[in-house]
């Protein structure tokens, strides 16, 4: 069967109306502040993107079903058009955005990633500031699953685009139908702001940070109101919070249902928790060694605080920042690096490789030791209890040797430019995990705007690419050969 | 209106939209433009105006105290305290409408030293200034009003440059502006040449394929015979003329009477 562009524009408009939704939001708030500069470019975003998502709905027919392709393009399309339409309130807005440095941060915004081309935040009117986490907010869970939460007119076509949004990792540990799965991830999203924000304004932000930091937590973007991240407030309280939502943000969202209702298959039952939250602890431990062992904290007990943040926030593809990790000790920094690189649980908002792949390749170079040992031994690879299948465990290989030729790619590109090889380096692996901040000029007190045109534009495709878990926007460029 | 009426209209309606939004943003971006470069003309002529009467203020009564004191003349006393009060009148006018009060900070502290200076000198001249020792006149105007004088007039001076100083990022701003200005319109251009292409894809699936297939099909029919029967997705006024077309086909094919 022949692709349906029309169709496919046809979702695409959905999902641009219900982006318009969320400028129409941050231009309320925008007036509800004294109708403050980002107003009127809101206003006039939310128009422009609105007459772009309603045109097609208007000569397109709603249709039963879609096919695989379809979904596909769909869902691509929709990221793609989300950054474009996403960078027009900045453009509009003006001060430190150009055209480049606007598309970036609406990609680092809808990717989740967290990295900022801004050198005064605080500069910006809340209501630019609630777009910039309005785009994390939609972006964590993904732009089209939310269309498929909030519109229940889409019928057996949830299913298709379902399908393409979520990987087959992320709908493990679920046992329910594509329906109750869209809707249980939204609960527990939401549910996740709602505590996080509670907890931060009672540790003593004030309702907009608290809110704004809460929709950046459960989106594990990093986007913050403040110049110096989580560093402004300077608060044990506030750091502990954050530490604790960013890490149940890291979790399989159908783990934190099952362990909520009290269900079987839950958090404290699952084999990648354990290794997620084993990981985090000693990633934290080994980071406070470092840093106390070097005098960089006067007690053991904020060495502790600051390490276990620092770590948490890059593993969980978070990007908050309590420190300047430059000035950390290099053990500490690959140890960060590590973090960044493996990242959280599938089925989470995180990016990243994915600690699901992580376990197999070890348990695949495992059993690769013991076949040589037992030539004519049967070796099953199990994750959960559950036996994967060798096209599970070749995907996982494929997904692991490309990631990693991407980060090469983007490094080579970064040095071609003239960056050095640790800002170029760690800007990609942050890019493509949609961590954020890096080390070198693109550390977590620093941010990208300095950095060339070029290095941005890799940068944000790096982002899509993480965002897209690699192949979907790789299809995209073969989709003509299709079938 | 229904159908195809209904979504051609709406399609060329959106483009209209588009375009007088385009043109109210642009027009209004300009006239902020406009009023901006104005206001900065303007501050900056008012400025100038402003320090020159001040100027001016503090020239004249140096030189209405030069007769009084060294030439012993009394009568520079008047126009000295004219002098004096057409400074400090000029000052609280710069002072009211200065943005940044700052600036008149140090002339304002300067303005108030020298009305001591002088008022304590005339007062001391009304009642014993001896006209016939300008030796006294001339130290004093040397030792003690000359430095306060030059103090006045550095002060005028420094507000003039910290004002127009003052005044460049708001330029350089607004020349950022002029740039920013155009951005909403080009925006708007953009999605109106997407929302253009995607009227001549619809209209290109919806009306035009249909119809060349019909006329294809009715050519077949006509010239060899072939049953008349159009493939794909059919809807509104097209769908509504090939049923037409296959009622009057089947009406020729009954036979007649």
């Amino acid at each position: 069967m022949e692709m349906r562009l029309d169709v496919v524009l046809r979702y695409i408009g959905v999902v641009m109306l219900f982006i318009a939704t969320f400028m129409l939001l941050s231009a309320g708030i925008s007036y509800f502040n004294g109708m403050d500069s980002a107003f009127y470019p809101l206003l006039l975003s939310a128009l422009l993107t609105t007459l772009l998502g309603i045109f097609p709905l208007i000569f397109v027919e709603r249709q039963e079903q879609l096919t695989t392709k379809e979904g596909f393009c769909i869902v691509v399309g929709a990221w793609l058009l989300a950054c474009v339409v996403g960078s027009f309130p900045y453009l509009i807005w003006g001060g430190e955005f150009s055209v480049i440095n606007a598309w970036f941060e609406s990609v680092s915004g809808f990717t989740t990633t967290g990295a900022t081309v801004l050198n005064d935040i605080e500069s910006l009117p809340r209501g630019m500031l609630f777009w910039r986490m309005s785009t994390t907010w939609i972006g964590g869970i993904g732009v089209v699953m939310f269309a498929l939460v909030i519109l229940p007119s889409m019928g057996r076509n949830k299913l298709t685009l379902t399908n393409v949004e979520l990987s087959t990792l992320a709908k493990d540990n679920y046992r329910y139908r594509t329906q109750v799965i869209v809707r249980i991830l939204l609960a527990v999203y939401v549910g996740l702001m709602i505590i996080s924000m509670l907890l931060l304004k009672l540790a003593g932000m004030n309702w907009f940070d608290a809110l704004c930091h809460a929709m950046s937590v459960c989106a594990t973007s990093g986007f913050s109101t403040k110049n110096a991240s989580i560093a402004y407030f300077n608060s044990p309280a506030i750091d502990w919070v954050l530490i604790f939502s960013m890490m149940m943000a890291g979790v399989h969202f159908g783990l934190i249902f099952a362990t909520v209702t009290g269900k079987r298959n839950n958090l404290f039952r699952s084999e990648v928790a354990r290794w997620y939250f084993g990981m985090l602890l000693l990633g934290g431990l080994l980071i406070t060694v470092s840093v106390f062992a070097a005098d960089l904290y006067p007690t053991f007990f904020t060495a502790f605080r600051g390490g276990l943040f620092q770590f948490v926030s890059l593993m969980t593809t978070t990007g908050f920042a309590t420190a300047d990790t430059n000035q950390w000790t290099s053990f500490a920094i690959v140890i960060l690096l590590f973090g960044s690189l493996v990242c959280a649980c599938a089925g989470s908002t995180t990016g990243g490789l994915k600690i699901n792949r992580l376990i197999l390749s070890l348990k695949m170079i495992r059993a690769r030791l013991s076949q040589q040992q037992h030539p004519n031994a049967i070796i099953r690879i199990r994750l959960d209890g559950a036996i994967q299948d060798t096209e599970s465990l070749h995907s996982v290989t494929v997904f692991i040797v490309t990631y990693l030729l991407l980060i090469l790619v983007g490094t080579v590109f970064g040095t071609m430019l003239g960056i050095d090889l640790m800002t170029s380096f760690s800007g990609s692996i942050a890019s493509i995990g949609n961590v954020g901040p890096g080390f070198g000029e693109v550390g977590s007190m620093n941010n990208f705007s300095a950095l060339p045109a070029a290095f941005k534009l890799s940068n944000s495709l790096l982002m899509l690419f993480g965002r897209l878990e690699i192949f979907g926007l790789i299809q995209l460029f073969f989709i003509k050969w299709w079938r | 209106m229904t159908g195809l009426r209904k979504r051609v209209t709406v399609g060329f309606l959106s483009i209209v939209c588009l375009l007088f939004f385009s043109g109210m943003v642009s027009f209004l971006e300009l006239s902020h433009l406009s009023r901006d470069t104005g206001d900065i003309l303007e501050a900056n002529q008012r400025n100038i105006s402003l320090a020159k009467q001040m100027l001016d203020a503090a020239h004249e009564q140096n030189v209405a105290l030069i007769h009084l004191s060294v030439f012993g003349d009394q009568s520079y006393d008047s126009l000295c305290r004219a002098c004096m009060t057409r400074l400090e009148n000029t000052l609280l006018v710069a002072q009211q409408e200065a943005v940044d009060k700052s600036f008149l900070d140090s002339l304002a502290f300067a303005t108030t030293d020298l009305r001591l200076l002088v008022d304590s000198y005339l007062a001391f001249g009304e009642n014993e200034h001896d006209a016939n020792a300008p030796e006294a006149g001339s130290k004093w105007y040397n030792n003690e009003y000359e430095a306060l004088h030059t103090r006045v007039t550095s002060a005028i001076k420094a507000y003039m440059t910290s004002t127009q100083s003052s005044l460049a990022p708001r330029a350089d701003q607004m020349r950022k502006n002029a740039y920013r200005a155009v951005t909403p319109v080009l925006i708007s251009l953009v999605v109106m040449i997407a929302i253009v292409l995607m009227l001549y894809y619809f209209m290109s699936i919806y009306c035009v394929h249909p119809i060349v297939r019909m006329n294809k099909g009715l050519d077949d029919f006509l010239t060899f015979h072939i049953p008349f029967a159009v493939k794909g997705q059919l809807k509104d006024e097209v769908l509504e003329l090939k049923e037409r077309i296959d009622t009057l086909i089947s009406m020729t094919k009954q036979p007649k009477f």
